[in-house]
């Protein structure tokens, strides 16, 4: 379990990032954070994996304040994937750099070459090619390949699908999803709000560095002060749904006025009409 | 503004052609967006746009490749740049000072633009991406979205006739992302620029850009206003393309015998349509 409790944080003394931010992520959950640039979403995703401590208040993960962790300790539990691949990658060969982890963790050995071994299987590497001549889509795979191959139980994921077209987005979310489902935890800061409606069970509003709606993902997206306030524009199909009342109230109680998805909101128009 | 006839392109340490056969006349004051799946040959061909190919790339170049009457291959970058202004999908790599006026002011310099004009563009770029406030900052404390912002205006200033962006708003929120496009747009139908912009984001591009063009396998798939492009949802989605969902939604209606109107590009037009399906 990862706990925020008060925590406040800052890059320079006179601007705070965020000003007693407060939550808790139990295990297996997928939550995405969601907010305008300057919300404090990459700055709390810092704090969740260690590379920033907090000013004030405490960040706990499993019940220990990442102050008396190391980096190597929180890097067991924590993956990070950041959004621009290559701020990640070092290595000559895509085998080379599903090995780093473990090369940084000290656990080199016959069950990492396996593990390496496994994953370049399952993503369809070739195991030589240089990384960083492969397209920006496939580097993002192999970058979170190289946290995927070290099975921590919380996975974070900034901004996952930036920079990638629709197919390389598709390849990546299902491999996030498969790790969802397998028991992983899942954190994703996203402003693809078609993403997050795909996949997130639960949204995180941030707004000037602090939360300002936390629930399911779309209690969230469908109420009219969050989006008002976090300047946030809902999957286009909620937009839909919640548009139709405003123009005809007698749609107000009508699944027009409930349907979250294409799929939702295609049989709502069905038994409309018919 | 822009001819492009019978382009062909193989890079030198390519087998094959990037981008082949690409025919596409943009006019004076258009707002193209440019999309396609990666590896699809899209920045190769703003790279034909820009003047980076042939002058910076070295590969067999077929057809030809008109900017504003001068024709690429007989004129230098520099001659294009006073033409076309670029911004890089990676803004880093384009930003060259660490103040934001300095920034603005380094491409009018370079630019040898009268001493008595630069006051007024410099002004006139920022507010034009409003960020007139940040005038005075240091760039490496911004964000990235803030970052884009910056090198939009620094080429706004330089009043380019054609404005070419690729990936304006990768690092921007929804809303901050809407709203460069709105800006870009306001931009461009007040001083009559054509606009090229290659982006992911085809809900921006089906709302703001006169034509949409899609690029697959190094050729033009489609070229047309968006609600022509958009009405062929299943086969672009083939192509790694995926319509905004108020546009899917609608086709699907459509296709189901459910709704007979035009191709619906944003939320509005599909919550319009669908009271009248209702009705």
């Amino acid at each position: 379990m990862i706990e925020f409790r008060d925590v406040h944080a800052s890059y320079d003394a006179d601007i705070k990032v965020l000003d007693g931010v407060s939550f808790q992520i139990q295990d297996g959950e997928f939550v995405a954070f969601v907010g305008t640039n300057g919300a404090g979403k990459s700055t709390t995703m810092r704090l969740m994996n260690g590379l920033l401590k907090p000013d004030a208040g405490v960040v706990l993960i499993d019940g220990v304040p990442t102050t008396q962790l190391k980096t190597s300790q929180i890097a067991r539990q924590v993956g990070f994937l950041f959004q621009n691949p290559d701020s990640q990658i070092c290595s000559n060969t895509v085998r080379e750099e599903l090995l780093f982890g473990f090369k940084a963790l000290g656990e080199v050995g016959p069950d990492a070459e396996a593990r390496v071994d496994g994953v370049i299987k399952e993503f369809g590497f070739d195991p030589d090619d240089d990384p960083f001549l492969l397209n920006r889509g496939t580097r993002q795979l192999l970058a979170l390949a190289s946290i995927v191959v070290l099975a921590p139980p919380v996975v974070i994921l900034d901004e996952p699908t930036t920079g990638l077209d629709y197919k390389e987005c598709v390849k990546v979310m299902d491999i996030i999803r498969r790790l969802h489902e397998a028991g992983t935890t899942i954190v994703m800061v996203c402003h693809d709000m078609e993403v997050v409606g795909d996949f997130a069970k639960r949204v995180v509003v941030m707004s000037q560095g602090g939360v300002v709606d936390d629930g399911p993902t779309f209690d969230v997206l469908r109420n009219p002060q969050t989006l008002t306030r976090a300047s946030l524009i809902p999957p286009q199909i909620v937009d839909i749904s919640l548009a139709l009342p405003l123009v005809d109230e007698r749609l107000a109680t009508s699944p027009l006025a409930f349907a979250n998805t294409t799929d939702e909101m295609q049989a709502a128009i069905a038994q409309e009409v018919c | 503004m822009i001819q492009i006839d019978d382009l062909t392109f193989r890079y030198r340490e390519s087998e094959h052609p990037v981008v082949e056969g690409i025919t596409l006349d943009i006019p004076d004051g258009c707002f193209v967006g440019i999309t396609g799946a990666a590896g699809s040959g899209k920045s190769t061909l703003t790279y034909a746009m820009n003047g980076i190919i042939p002058h910076c790339y070295p590969g067999d170049f077929y057809g030809s490749v008109t900017i504003d009457g001068m024709d690429t291959c007989d004129v230098s970058l520099t001659d294009i740049s006073q033409v076309v202004g670029s911004v890089c999908q990676d803004i880093d790599s384009q930003i060259v000072t660490s103040i934001v006026e300095d920034e603005v002011l380094y491409g009018l310099e370079n630019f040898g633009v009268p001493h008595d004009q630069i006051e007024e563009r410099v002004t006139e770029a920022l507010q034009s991406m409003g960020i007139e406030d940040l005038r005075h900052r240091v760039i490496a404390s911004l964000s990235g979205g803030q970052k884009q912002k910056i090198a939009i205006a620094s080429v706004l200033a330089l009043h380019p006739k054609v404005l070419m962006l690729d990936e304006p708003t990768a690092e921007l929120d929804p809303a901050s992302s809407r709203a460069v496009f709105q800006l870009l747009s306001r931009y461009a139908w007040e001083h009559g620029t054509t606009v090229v912009v290659v982006e992911q984001k085809i809900a921006l591009l089906s709302e703001f850009a006169d034509m949409l063009v899609i690029v697959d396998g190094g050729t033009i798939r489609f070229a047309d206003e968006p609600r022509a492009v958009l009405a062929h949802s299943e086969e672009l989605l083939k192509l790694g393309v995926n319509c905004p969902r108020s546009t899917t939604l609608m086709n699907r209606l459509a296709g189901v015998g459910l709704y007979e109107g035009p191709v619906c590009c944003d939320v509005q037009e599909a919550t319009s349509a669908l009271m009248e399906v209702i009705a």
